[in-house]
């Protein structure tokens, strides 16, 4: 096991704590996703096994050592891209990315090697030699993830890394990541694209206020919302308002758009009774397509509020 | 090893982002220097000797002061709001060959301005220097104190009053401290706020370098600065190390 977190608990200001009792494991060759709102303690978590910041119980063990009491050690075995941007004014991404290769002790030949590959795979090569200051956000999210990637410890942190980064080198990005878990080192992405998550990771960590909520692989995480299936029609404005049959569940409704979760038996009964919609004019569309990671993150992250609510109640 | 080898690529990794300020920095100094030199004897009905001399060494200490305690803190401050300062944290490398490639870096800025300085001051006063082996360490210790103490005031304090206080420092040295002018013409109680304060013996240990003095030097400026030395590099190692 690379990384291993024990009932790891922060608390900044007493009483508030950002990081509450968290437990999980990521092996080497695995990339592991990191979900939760703004301020869930996503990046504390990050900071804490990177060496930077002190928990205020719990333990971590990083390649079988412990960051907090050797936080060189943790900063040489993880490398990270922050969520702020990288230092690149009056620099450029070459020069930015073979200085932190050489920094984490890359040899010379090697890291430029690297640094060459890595902005071919991401097809940034035309950007590679202009100033920090002239390159778009995406390419210097970019560049900080190759920082980041060119000399990779055995555990590397990505901190959002698709951030402003364009759809296509989006996924060039991801199979990066891939390649770094196939190389054998164990991979943390924090992320709020759950969609590109739901595709590049092998298992998912989702905290919310700073405790896990949910943990396990996509396909385990999706049984957990009901219904497997979602049916999403696009209503006609002028109609009046739909009786949902009884197999389906709760509706959401934004706009025009309803959302009808979809147990699977019911697959054929919910294609027919949406084609009648449409052949009566109710509904302009319909699609049905399975549940979403991003359905289940907002189910898991609902009910913790409601939750909350109960227990102040 | 690994130290060195740290500390020679942080400084690349330093000279290659300062490069564009670098020039800039020499221009300030410069025109800090002619506007001491030059502008400031029209102030003075005449210039005699002593003033000659306070003018002409009190422009390269200054240079030194005005780099080291307030371009170098209000640099500090904008790392720390475009997040350089966090991303530094992160690099695998000990936190005193990061230190000690800025100031590094920070010497090698002001020396270019120190020369120049002093050749302005030439041209305008036939002054005759008595250079001292010493100005070698005096200049480094002048320009290591002052960017010691400016990273200090920059990495324990928020980025705005970092800047804030780096302007008060460029005017308090320029107007209220003996650099340009002999400690006596100080009201008594300013002068024995100057007998704590480490901006007068920066002035001194120039001075007296560069012209040494009948008597011969003085060792008070150089322990005094190194005191302040020791005390602004503990406090930004303190800052560099800390982990909240």
């Amino acid at each position: 096991m690379v990384l291993r977190v024990e009932s790891l608990t922060k608390e900044y200001l007493k009483g508030r704590k950002a990081n509450d009792d968290i437990s999980f494991e990521v092996a080497a060759g695995e990339v592991l996703g990191l979900l939760g709102h703004n301020g869930a303690g996503k990046t504390t978590l990050v900071n804490q096994v990177a060496g930077l910041v002190r928990p205020t119980s719990g333990s971590i063990s990083l390649a079988g050592r412990d960051p907090v009491r050797e936080p060189a050690f943790a900063r040489s075995a993880c490398s990270i891209q922050p969520q702020a941007h990288a230092p690149l004014n009056g620099v450029t991404p070459r020069q930015a990315v073979e200085m932190l290769g050489r920094i984490r002790g890359g040899r010379r030949d090697q890291v430029r090697r690297r640094t060459e590959e890595l902005f071919a795979a991401l097809e940034m090569t035309d950007s590679a030699d202009l100033p920090g200051q002239r390159l778009s956000g995406g390419i210097r999210r970019l560049t900080s993830f190759c920082m980041a990637a060119v000399e990779p410890g055995s555990l590397v942190l990505l901190d959002e890394p698709t951030n402003d980064v364009d759809p296509v080198r989006r996924r060039l990005l991801w199979a990066e990541v891939r390649r770094l878990a196939d190389d054998g080192r164990a991979v943390i992405v924090v992320t709020h694209s759950l969609g590109e998550a739901e595709r590049g990771v092998d298992r998912v960590v989702v905290l919310d206020e700073g405790r896990v909520v949910a943990l396990g692989t996509p396909t385990e995480l999706r049984r957990a919302v009901p219904g497997e299936l979602r049916l999403e029609l696009t209503v006609n404005p002028q109609a009046p308002a739909l009786v949902a049959p009884a197999w389906a569940g709760p509706q959401a409704t934004n706009g025009n758009r309803t959302s009808i979760p979809v147990p699977a038996e019911y697959t054929q009964e919910a294609v027919g009774w949406a084609a009648q919609l449409r052949t009566e004019g109710l509904v302009d569309e319909f699609a049905l397509s399975p549940v979403t990671l991003e359905d289940v993150y907002i189910q898991l992250t609902a009910e913790q509020k409601e939750e909350r609510h109960d227990v102040a109640a | 090893m690994t130290w060195l080898r740290s500390y020679g690529l942080l400084v690349r990794w330093s000279a290659v982002r300062l490069k564009f300020v670098l020039p800039l920095m020499l221009i300030v100094q410069t025109l800090l220097a002619v506007g001491i030199v030059v502008g400031f004897a029209f102030l003075l009905p005449g210039i005699d000797q002593q003033t000659a001399l306070y003018l002409s060494t009190g422009a390269p200490a200054l240079g030194l002061i005005v780099v080291g305690m307030v371009l170098a803190p209000q640099m500090v401050a904008e790392t720390k709001t475009s997040g350089t300062f966090e991303y530094n944290r992160t690099m695998p490398v000990p936190r005193s060959a990061i230190l000690a490639a800025d100031l590094s870096i920070w010497l090698l800025t002001s020396l270019p301005g120190l020369v120049l300085s002093l050749i302005v001051a030439a041209l305008r006063f036939d002054l005759t220097l008595r250079v001292s082996a010493l100005v070698v360490p005096a200049v480094l210790l002048v320009a290591v104190t002052a960017t010691a103490i400016g990273y200090a005031i920059a990495y324990a304090a928020p980025p705005a009053l970092a800047s804030l206080v780096s302007q008060v420092i460029v005017f308090f040295a320029l107007m209220f401290s003996p650099v340009n002018f002999p400690a006596d013409r100080l009201p008594g109680w300013l002068q024995a706020v100057h007998q704590v304060l480490p901006i007068q013996y920066m002035a001194e240990a120039i001075r007296q370098t560069l012209v040494v003095p009948p008597g011969g030097l003085s060792a008070t400026p150089f322990l005094v600065l190194a005191a302040w030395c020791a005390f602004g590099l503990a406090v930004t190692m303190k800052v560099m190390t800390r982990r909240s």
